[in-house]
């Protein structure tokens, strides 16, 4: 119910043993460390153990090779206490140079890769525009107004052909070879008529001679049509081979990076924890945080790491030392709880000390939801489709939100099919008994075959009832994190203290008294004090017991009592309009889930009316989108209400969000 | 006439749903500090950016995944075209000519520096939308032109044609294409100003604000140009200065020429408009280049409070959708920033300056 209770170390150690404790200390992954100079009476002139550049260089060095076999869709895998216990010594030089070389190989196919690249664009500019304009042999004759390509056939001296072709491949063009003639080469020559001025000193000085097209090679068209697809077709097959060999460069190499990468990840690590050491010529000092029940195994494991040659203190926090902000808080709840305990995290973390929700809220948000989605099928279905989620999900760690929220949406299903089957509802049909009330009957006017939920008042009663056990608990939980904190002058002025629960309290008693007296009658005047005056005017006494308390504050001068006595009059009516406009709201606020419950029952009730006018497929069609919908937008509505309801009526009377998560230094840890 | 709720609602809601999609700035951390170009695509991999990657893992060629991101830029345009109302049509087209007229300035410089300046192809025919934008220009026609004549007829029908031909005979002349690219400029911001203008009152604020301020960023980006490529005259300056900046008009980049501290330019917006600024005022600088820089910083925190002060504001108005325009641009913007700079293998450090 509580954050769990945590223990402050404190332990100074030899030198010599520094690194065994340090190892310890990882192996066992539970201290959140506290750096020994910002201890508020720290000890004073002592050093680092180690520079913090060794810790840079490592982590650059990590982050490179992460870098590189990420590239190669590879994910190093996460060190564990075999990778502690056997270490290697890493070369860091060696790797850099080795980094630069893998860098350097994949540059060089990248630069291989952009010049296919452009090759490739070059020859799809000349593909688009036969595509678009077809072929013609030259510009006299009836070419398209708008084709860009130009056409000749002509013959170069066969010594000269290579540097030709590698002339022409900076520009968008198409030597097509048609055999060789007495040391001639005969060439189909394709480009884009905008180069030809580049194209004719190309072509001078591979000493081009235009020859007539014979009229055996009028199929030439064709020809260069399909020497075009052709090249391409090879360019993007070596583009893609060399995709591959830039991802096979570096999976040829995983193996030794990632095991660099664990190594180095280790190193980082003990270096990370070293950086909250402080060290005197012979000594080191370290703190931090861990729970209380990993104290005596921690003890123990440093003890036998130092031979013994060590001093531990501890400092254990108990409710007596009330409630804590700079103490890290570490949930602890069953797995089932995951969904929820994301839902409490997302608001924020409780202060340490504090309750932690995340019991109360599954069973709080889950009520909620069935009221609003009370339906046994679409419950089904949407259980369904969260355990198909969780299984799509299951071990990808960057989903790992979506993950818990699929748990959540298969909760949700379970708790509608609870609910559903407590109203009777089946796809909106009433397939089978309400186990409780009939709430479609309710709403289409037929009655709940119930003798105490009949109409939609007692509907409306019922989440009257449930908020004012929301909002009662929520201020249970206020004074009871007041009291462990010692506050006690706030536990009785605060507005979720003891005079505004008061106030609350009353007003309930009053709104139930005239509501059972036909709203003719109220509660007698000496009643109606006791219930709302007099902690009304208690309350009063807050600002002047603040003012006169905290009398330093006014930096000694007079106090003008008459400015003074208006202030606090004004503070007090607001105070009371606050609690009761506040609690008021907030109590009708849960209407909502009635209401929604009510729209819920409604909508289904429209597609049965919408179904029953048509027949046969029509009408399943109908039954099938309108089931789709609801489960859908009722779905996606009853969530956010109830999850508005947990934050904004409950979590508010007690919940400061403002603790800090426990995160230890351990071989699984991310950052 | 729809009400601002009516008419915003849905946008508002869409677009305030996209915005926590933004890339957070811990992210853009984490490319800066990637240590190759490859290593900084690996962390957009679970992004809406994954396809960048994927472009230049199969290719190599880091300018057709940018063509790939600008390629998205404008399909978010068109997207958001369908959602809006009616009365906003026009200037979500107008702000889609921005795109067009980037993209006709590529095409033109390809047919300028074959045909005019003489100078080799450098394949950047390959990086132009041929795809419409806003009108069916046919750009290969463009591309492939032999004259400014054969440029203006395929922009027959559309707003640049005019202006084609009056410049024309002036950048054949100069043998740049300075004046007629600000010229184009010019019209993009003229449409979007008579686009603006036409919104009702309360949209038209805001809209003429956010508008100003990045006409002022348009302006300072283009002194800055000229000052290091041209250094030219102020009058010269001057001329191709777009109007309706919020903070500078032409008086006040007259007086930042002349002046040698910034802050007595803009001293009184800044301490009476965006106090939260003022430090940086204090910020020395020595030279008319590192002034101007100054300046676009200032004016780039300006852009920033402004759409901040729009998101924390009414929501039904067209702010809402003007503003993720602006933090999309912003984000596309860091994006081909950082990528180049990796590209180019620019320290981490250095990346930041040069957003």
């Amino acid at each position: 119910m509580f954050t769990t209770q945590m223990t402050q170390l404190f332990a100074v150690a030899l030198r010599r043993d520094c690194e065994r404790v340090t190892e310890v200390l990882l192996r066992a992954g539970v201290m959140q460390f506290v750096r020994v100079s910002d201890l508020a009476e720290g000890p004073a002139g002592l050093a680092t153990v180690r520079p913090e550049g060794e810790l840079t260089e490592i982590t650059d060095l990590r982050q490179r090779i992460e870098g590189v076999l990420r590239t190669g869709s590879i994910t190093p895998r996460p060190p564990d206490e075999k990778d502690l216990s056997v270490r290697t010594v890493v070369d860091m030089d060696k790797e850099r140079k080795a980094l630069d070389r893998i860098a350097g190989e994949c540059e060089s196919l990248r630069e291989r890769q952009r010049g296919i690249s452009q090759e490739i664009l070059r020859l799809e500019d000349i593909s688009r525009q036969i595509d678009l304009y077809g072929l013609s042999m030259s510009e006299a004759a009836a070419s398209p107004r708008h084709s860009f390509i130009s056409m000749q056939i002509g013959r170069i001296p066969l010594s000269r052909a290579r540097d030709f072709e590698g002339n022409l491949k900076p520009l968008p063009s198409l030597a097509v070879p048609m055999g060789q003639e007495q040391e001639m080469a005969h060439y189909l020559l394709i480009y884009m008529k905008r180069d030809r001025e580049q194209l004719e000193k190309i072509l001078a000085r591979a000493g081009w001679m235009d020859v007539e097209l014979p009229a055996e090679l009028r199929s030439v068209k064709k020809d260069a049509a399909r020497e075009l697809t052709a090249r391409l077709d090879k360019l993007r097959t070596e583009q893609k081979k060399l995709e591959t060999t830039v991802a096979e460069t570096i999976r040829k190499e995983a193996e030794r990076l990632s095991s660099v990468w664990t190594t180095l990840r280790v190193n980082e690590l003990l270096h990370q924890i070293q950086a909250h050491f402080k060290s005197s010529a012979r000594t080191v000092l370290f703190t931090g945080w861990l729970p209380s029940e990993k104290r005596e195994s921690l003890t123990r494991e440093i003890r036998k790491a130092c031979g013994g040659r060590c001093y531990v203190e501890w400092r254990d926090l108990d409710s007596r030392d009330g409630i804590q902000e700079d103490v890290p808080v570490e949930f602890r709840n069953p797995r089932m709880l995951a969904p929820f305990e994301m839902l409490v995290s997302n608001f924020g973390i409780p202060r340490y000390g504090t309750i932690d929700p995340t019991p109360f809220v599954m069973p709080l948000y889950l009520a909620m939801f069935g009221l609003m989605f009370a339906d046994v099928g679409q419950g089904i279905v949407l259980a369904v489709l969260g355990m198909l989620g969780t299984y799509l999900l299951k071990g990808r760690k960057t989903h790992e939100g979506l993950y818990r929220l699929c748990w959540l949406i298969v909760w949700c299903g379970l708790s509608a099919v609870l609910f559903g089957a407590l109203f009777g509802a089946y796809f909106g049909m009433r397939l089978f008994e309400p186990l409780w009330f009939d709430f479609h009957g309710i709403v289409a006017g037929h009655g709940s075959h119930s003798r105490t939920i009949s109409d939609l008042f007692d509907i409306l009663a019922i989440t009257i009832y449930f908020g004012i056990t929301v909002i009662a608990l929520g201020l249970a939980f206020n004074w009871i994190n007041m009291i462990r904190a010692g506050l006690w002058i706030d536990l009785l002025f605060d507005k979720g203290g003891v005079l505004g629960a008061w106030i609350y309290a009353g007003g309930i008693y009053i709104a139930f008294f005239m509501v059972s007296h036909d709203y003719k009658a109220l509660p007698a005047g000496n009643t109606l004090f006791m219930l709302v005056g007099l902690p009304a005017v208690l309350l009063f006494l807050k600002e002047p017991w603040h003012y006169f308390t905290h009398g330093e504050a006014h930096g000694g001068k007079k106090p003008n009592l008459g400015l003074a006595f208006m202030s606090f009059l004004m503070q007090w009516i607001v105070e009371l309009l606050e609690i009761f406009s506040g609690y008021l709201s907030n109590t009708l606020s849960f209407m909502r889930v009635a209401g929604l419950g009510i729209a819920h029952v409604c909508l289904m009730i429209s597609f049965f009316t919408l179904a029953g006018m048509t027949s046969g497929a029509m009408s399943v069609l109908i039954l099938v989108i309108g089931n789709v919908l609801v489960i859908g937008l009722e779905g996606l509505l009853a969530g956010i209400q109830a999850l508005r309801l947990s934050y904004y009526e409950f979590f508010t009377k007690f919940f400061h969000g403002t603790g800090k998560l426990y995160s230890p230094i351990s071989l699984r840890s991310e950052n | 006439m729809a009400g601002p709720l009516a008419k915003y609602a849905f946008i508002n809601a869409k677009l305030r749903a996209r915005i926590s999609n933004i890339l957070p700035d811990e992210t853009f951390g984490q490319l800066e500090k990637a240590v190759s170009i490859d290593a900084a695509l690996t962390l957009l991999r679970d992004t809406a950016f994954a396809a960048l990657e994927t472009v230049y893992s199969a290719t190599g060629d880091l300018r057709q995944a940018e063509l790939e991101l600008l390629k998205k830029e404008i399909d978010l345009y068109k997207d958001i075209r369908q959602h809006v109302h009616p009365d906003s049509l026009e200037l979500i087209e107008a702000l889609l000519y921005q795109f067009e007229t980037d993209n006709l300035k590529n095409a033109i410089r390809i047919f300028f520096d074959r045909q005019v300046r003489k100078r080799p192809a450098d394949a950047g025919e390959h990086y132009i939308i041929y795809e419409r934008i806003v009108h069916d220009i046919p750009f290969d026609i463009i591309v492939n032109a032999r004259s400014f004549d054969e440029v203006a007829a395929a922009c027959e029908g559309t707003p640049y044609r005019g202006l084609i031909r009056k410049f024309a005979p002036t950048v054949e002349a100069d043998t740049s294409l300075f004046r007629m690219e600000v010229a184009l400029d010019h019209l993009y911001y003229e449409r979007l100003l008579a686009a603006i203008a036409k919104l009702d009152r309360k949209d038209r604020e805001i809209a003429m604000r956010l508008a100003g301020v990045e006409i002022d960023l348009q302006n300072i980006n283009w002194i800055l140009r000229l000052k290091a490529f041209y250094d030219m005259p102020l009058e010269a300056v001057l001329a191709t200065i777009v109007p309706g900046g919020l903070n500078l008009n032409k008086a006040v980049i007259h007086e930042l020429y002349q002046a040698q501290n910034v802050t007595s330019v803009l001293h009184d917006v800044v301490t009476t408009q965006y106090p939260g600024l003022s430090a940086m005022l204090s910020a020395r600088a020595s030279d008319l280049a590192s002034r101007l820089l100054l300046i676009r910083r200032i004016l780039d925190e300006i852009l920033k409070q402004e759409i901040r002060r729009i998101l924390s504001g009414y929501p039904f108005t067209i702010g809402t959708v003007l503003a993720y325009f602006a933090l999309k641009r912003n984000e596309l913007k860091r994006i081909r920033t950082i990528l180049n700079a990796k590209q180019y293998g620019i320290e981490p450090e250095r990346i930041e300056s040069m957003f």
